[in-house]
């Protein structure tokens, strides 16, 4: 098992550069989450969607449009992401995929 | 309802390029229409190749580039001020408009907002 | 419903009158445009090199959290229920 890097206060990693799989994993299981396929899938995107923009998605909306627009209609839609990541979606997806904070979520 | 915002500061010396992109982006999760106007040094926001990482800071050109993502319409840049600082087409990001006329760009828009 | 001064555009400036828009700010606003002076650009009612619009007002906690109030004749002073509804009868809007 790999030790959790730096994260702050609200269990965001430091360093979106510290992050791996075994990461995520240790992350989601703070959650009771089981990564998936599906989590996979969104988790991926996220990591390359910050590898471009160096930024989150900056509120859950946007995170759903974002999704929506890179992995259609039927991926891209609250409740699908809210069985996915519970919570927020946008706050837990990208605390899992070890991006920062988005910054317009409350 | 259209919203127009402007930037009018170079990216990095200081927040209020970013306050105004935060504005733009909350605008964008309520759908509302929303377009963004750079002018004077604020246009060195577009220019390509920037790597802010040396400096502690997210590189707002590729910030910039989930605008389209999240339906921000239209990208502006005054034509002066794009001779002054980019004059070459190859040194802007792509997708910005040139705007002969910032006083038409302003009439065209209900509301305008000036960042910082 | 439009009302009379729905024409003009609303300005709502809050930059000092040293700051570069400030003067953008003036040298755009046309005959029939409301001028609100809000936060450090109420420090044009002090300022001897400044020439402000006929319309002009300014909002009155920023002209007497500054001092101001009192000595202020060369515009109408608002509350921010006032600016409200200025901004509620003016369908183009800039901040400055």
């Amino acid at each position: 098992m790999t030790e959790s890097p730096a994260r702050n206060n609200e269990g965001y990693l430091e360093d979106a550069g510290t992050w791996s799989p075994d990461v995520a994993r240790i992350i989601a299981g703070e959650d009771d989450i089981s990564l998936s396929e599906n989590h996979w899938e969104i988790i991926r995107f996220l990591r390359e969607f910050y590898a471009a923009h160096e930024m989150s998605p900056p509120s859950n909306r946007l995170f759903v449009k974002a999704v929506k627009e890179a992995l259609g209609e039927e991926k891209g839609n609250s409740i699908y992401l809210m069985q996915l990541f519970p919570g927020t979606p946008a706050k837990t997806a990208c605390r899992i995929a070890g991006l920062p904070r988005p910054t317009n979520c409350l | 309802m259209t919203t127009l915002i402007v930037i009018d500061q170079p990216p990095y010396g200081s927040w209020t390029g970013r306050e105004a992109m935060d504005m733009l982006f909350s605008l964008a999760a309520f759908d509302q229409p929303a377009a963004l106007l750079f002018i004077g040094a604020g246009v060195n926001w577009l220019r390509r190749s920037q790597n802010a990482s040396g400096i502690g800071q997210k590189t707002v050109e590729k910030n910039l580039s989930a605008a389209p993502l999240f339906g921000v319409d239209r990208i502006y840049a005054e034509q002066a001020a794009c001779d002054r600082f980019l004059p070459d087409a190859g040194q802007r990001v792509n997708g910005v408009e040139l705007a002969p006329s910032v006083k038409q760009l302003l009439d065209q828009h209900d509301h305008v907002f000036f960042a910082g | 419903m439009k009302q009379a001064q729905d024409i003009g555009t609303l300005h709502i400036l809050n930059k000092a009158p040293d700051h570069p828009r400030f003067m953008t700010c003036l040298s755009s606003l046309s005959d029939q445009d409301t001028l609100v002076l809000i936060e450090n650009a109420v420090l044009a009612l002090s300022d001897a090199d400044t020439a402000l619009p006929r319309h002009t007002v300014a909002l009155e906690a920023d002209t007497e959290a500054r001092g101001l109030s009192a000595t202020v004749t060369g515009a109408q002073q608002i509350s921010h229920a006032q600016l409200v509804e200025l901004t509620e009868h003016h369908s183009r809007i800039i901040s400055w």
